[in-house]
């Protein structure tokens, strides 16, 4: 089977076709819109286009697919249909529709978190077991979800205020640091001591598996300010380097402290880590030596770097194991719908 | 009025408060800087008006919307326009179809950038913090 995927639940617009191997899910091509220039052929120079722009970026990247006009060769859609921005879902919809009624292939509707679930199924020839744990962090994502099975998924907590990603990049420019600032944390925080300031480690004690970040925002914030007041010219380098092993340190332990507490919950055969801050080495390091001390039979799973950011090759994977199991949507009804349900699927 | 709040529950109070006068169709700014207290306030509103889901940040979603069913306001939109680079970025947001509609109440947080160029504010309201103390100002 080979599927063609559309993305455009929030920053990213991208496309991808990709195909099913025996155990994993071959990525023939995977077109994201921050990584792709619109070529000056398409309809004359288009000025640089904003994010979010996908009624933009859409038409250019679907020639930029190349795939036969009259869709040969793809066996079905796939497209994003929720979580998300209305406008921004309602042009990677309304392509699907259009496609899958034009050529009369069938259309499924796919949640952007379970594509994120999917993420490492994509190229691997040793993809997780059930029932998996997945731990699914981005900047706009900090959830724990156990996935039973190809399709069963149950949402077990969630951030109740600020996503982890979104930490980072408001701490980054409280460090003065440019957006987005997962990477620039990272970096800074190798020259600082990571045990230096103790930062709150939100509802760590809490019995629950949610998270809450925005407490841990104030308190960088009011870090910031009295080190800032100590010195003449504004913050010091070491104490700004401090700053930052430090939350990103807290941040971490709390991810990685409440994983574990859902391992011990619900006995997975493997944890996922994936979204946008799984790219964070010290993230996938301390949860892959953790896991390891706690139970060395759970094996550990990741993105490839290219797939923990929006793409829709892992939309694509998720769809075609929908399509495998018949959920069709027609492509005449299908609406983006803001808040999907993962787990009203 | 300005209004001090010592901690998250009086934030939330003085919340409830300012949601008791909203009529339907208005769009309330949000200015202040990070950590002042701006999803706060709007989780106090979405209390007041029986919301039992939860409120999160939108800066990444850039626009939540709450269901409600309480009187005429059937929806509250929470929005934030930390992440919105340029003015242009607006018409991709439709927000011609939702804001200002009888049945809708629009909360933005981080308003700068030329926002008052494409939305009417009803009110704005402004969010300090100096040390412990926050101030809410209306
Ligand atoms: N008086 C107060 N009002 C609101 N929040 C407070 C107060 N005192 C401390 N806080 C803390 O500050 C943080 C405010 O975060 P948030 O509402 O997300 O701010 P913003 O949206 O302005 O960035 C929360 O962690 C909250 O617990
Ligand atoms: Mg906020």
């Amino acid at each position: 089977m080979r599927v063609l995927s559309i993305e455009t639940s929030c920053d990213e617009t991208s496309l991808a076709v990709v195909r099913e191997d025996e155990s994993s899910f071959i990525v023939e091509k995977n077109i994201v819109s921050s990584q792709a220039t619109i070529h000056a052929q398409y309809g004359g120079v288009v000025p640089e286009v904003a994010a979010r722009e996908h009624a933009a970026w859409i038409f250019p990247l679907m020639k930029e697919l190349d795939i036969p006009h009259d869709g040969k060769g793809i066996d079905a859609i796939a497209v994003t249909a929720g979580p998300g921005l209305v406008p921004a879902l309602r042009i990677g919809v309304e392509l699907g529709k259009v496609l899958a009624w034009s050529w009369n292939k069938p259309l499924v509707a796919v949640n952007h978190l379970e594509g994120h679930l999917y993420s490492v199924w994509l190229e691997t020839d040793r993809p997780p077991l059930f029932p998996s744990l997945c731990l699914l962090v981005s900047g706009g994502h900090t959830e724990l979800i156990l996935m039973k099975d190809h399709g069963k998924y149950q949402l077990l907590g969630m951030t109740r205020d600020d996503a982890a990603g979104e930490a980072f990049d408001k701490v980054a420019k409280l460090l003065g640091l440019p957006y987005p600032g997962g990477p620039q944390i990272s970096k800074l925080a190798l020259e600082g001591d990571p045990a230096g300031i103790d930062f709150p480690r939100p509802m760590l004690d809490s019995q629950n598996l949610d998270f809450s970040f925005s407490g841990l925002k104030t308190a960088v914030r009011l870090s910031v300010e009295h080190h800032a007041s100590l010195h003449q010219g504004g913050l010091d380098p070491v104490d700004r380097a401090t700053i930052a092993a430090s939350f990103q340190q807290a941040v971490v332990d709390t991810l990685v402290h409440k994983t574990l507490k859902a391992v011990q919950q619900t006995h997975p055969k493997s944890v996922i880590l994936s979204g946008g801050v799984s790219a964070n080495r010290l993230l996938r390091e301390t949860l892959r030596e953790k896991l390891s001390v706690v139970d060395p039979n759970i094996t550990f799973h990741s993105p490839a770097i290219v797939f923990t950011g929006d793409n829709a090759a892992m939309i694509g994977a998720a769809g075609m194991m929908k399509a495998k199991r018949k959920e069709f949507v027609d492509p005449l009804t299908l609406h983006a719908d803001p808040n999907m349900n993962l787990i009203s699927l | 009025m300005m209004y001090q709040s010592h901690n998250e529950e009086e934030t939330k109070q003085i919340a409830r408060r300012f949601a008791s006068t909203l009529k339907g169709g208005e769009t309330v700014f949000l200015k202040g800087d990070l950590g002042t207290g701006k999803t706060t306030f709007v989780r106090g509103v979405a209390e007041y008006f029986g919301f039992g889901g939860v409120v999160r940040s939108p800066t990444f979603t850039i626009m939540n919307r709450y269901s409600i069913d309480q009187g005429p306001i059937k929806v509250i939109l929470h929005m934030d326009f930390y992440r919105i680079e340029d003015p242009s970025e607006f018409t991709a947001l439709a927000l011609e179809e939702e804001l200002g509609r009888p049945d809708t109440i629009a909360f933005i947080e981080w308003p700068e950038k030329d926002t008052q160029q494409f939305v009417f504010a009803t009110y704005q309201i402004h969010f300090s913090c100096t040390g412990s103390i926050h101030e809410i100002e209306y």
